[in-house]
């Protein structure tokens, strides 16, 4: 097996062409600050398109890429999950479930500084979403592509990062220490992911219905997790036709599906994590009190 | 319009008591039951996810919007409790 390396980055893509340019982008080393080159590499695994990425696609951006298909693709994503991180050589394994979210620049930096912290840790991310709502009232206000397009114009996107949050809307309404459903792009030391045996295969729901929550709800219940969240730096969704990021009605019946899948397969209700744990301060390096 | 009838009114209230308490980890008499979800801690997401976990239960189809047009458990049981309608 190859050397290990800091950290991997699995990333998702299904049919996502113009959003996963992007997110690959805003992962590579001209965006991606205070994480060397050789610190990390991105594993893609592709979960059935029509029209597959290839590493050649992203060779320009100067990043350790590497495109896999799914050897079981799905209408769930879950098995693309594993199988990426089976591949990945990092202690430090960052998994995005979507690969339509791109990344602030400092993203990397702080989920390797704040996963340093303790031997357990789950660091979590926080989920944007471009543009002034969350997108799933696209239907009501006529939110698109190219009003996406025009907003990431607008900041001048790529060129600074950060600006991101300047178009974007939190998914997290209830602030930074709210209870929290899921993170995007969630990191564990390989180890937690082994002891977590992965994403659970049997959430087939399109999109994996809320594999992702019970992956997260999962992580936090281990014994000695500590759970970090990342302030100041996160992900921002683009609009993509996403099952539950498209219409107020789409986002209602996935997640009430999900909520009776969730019941039938753990016995107990679908419920955020409630406890904030440690807040990180990506700018300042250092634990909010 | 037609009324949605999910259960008896003590039982749909018993239950909406448990799973609200269960869910934030409070205790049963610390809950007002004419507080809106919103007030309790209970937001958008946790309303549709509750939506799924009481069609589980009493085997009724549930518009999550019945949570943000009766917004508390008083107002809920009111408009969805009680004897099955007849004719």
């Amino acid at each position: 097996m190859s050397a290990s390396l800091p950290v991997s980055l699995v990333v998702v893509s299904y049919e996502m062409a113009r959003e996963l340019a992007r997110t690959i982008l805003s992962l590579s080393p001209g965006y991606q600050r205070g994480c060397a080159p050789a610190d990390y590499e991105i594993v893609i695994v592709d979960n059935g398109s029509s029209r597959p990425p290839a590493a050649e696609d992203f060779a320009h951006l100067g990043a350790a890429v590497r495109v896999l298909r799914c050897s079981r693709p799905s209408q769930s994503p879950a098995a693309a999950i594993n199988e990426g991180i089976a591949a990945t050589r990092g202690d430090l394994v960052g998994v995005w479930i979507d690969g339509a979210r791109m990344a602030s620049p400092g993203l990397l930096a702080a989920c390797l500084a704040a996963a340093a912290l303790h031997p357990r840790a789950i660091v979590a991310t926080i989920n944007h979403q471009i543009g002034p709502q969350l997108q799933f009232h696209a239907e009501d206000t006529g939110y698109d592509r190219h009003e996406e397009d025009r907003l990431l114009a607008s900041i001048g996107w790529p060129a600074d990062g950060y600006r991101l949050f300047e178009i974007a809307t939190s998914e997290l309404r209830a602030g930074v220490r709210g209870p929290m459903l899921e993170s995007n792009a969630l990191f564990l030391r390989r180890t937690l992911w082994e002891e977590l045996d992965g994403y659970d295969e049997r959430f087939i729901e399109p999109g994996g219905g809320v594999v992702n929550p019970d992956t997260f709800i999962r992580a936090n219940a281990l014994p000695g997790t500590q759970l970090i969240r990342i302030v100041g730096e996160g992900t921002f969704h683009q609009f993509h036709g996403g099952l539950s990021t498209s219409s107020v009605r789409g986002a209602m019946e996935t997640l009430r599906a999900g909520s009776r899948a969730y019941l039938r397969r753990r016995g107990r209700p679908l419920a955020p994590v409630r406890e904030s744990g440690w807040l990180f301060d990506a700018r300042a390096q250092a634990l909010v009190s | 319009m037609t009324r949605l009838h999910v259960a008896e009114s003590d039982e749909l209230r018993r239950w909406m008591i448990e799973y609200i308490t269960s869910v934030l980890d409070l205790p049963v008499e610390s809950l007002s039951s004419s507080a809106t979800f919103d007030t309790l801690g209970i937001d958008s997401v946790e309303a549709v996810v509750m939506a799924g976990v009481m069609e589980e239960h009493f085997g009724v189809e549930i518009d999550p919007m019945l949570f943000f047009e009766s917004p508390s458990i008083d107002a809920f049981v009111a408009a969805h409790g009680g004897p099955p309608e007849t004719g």
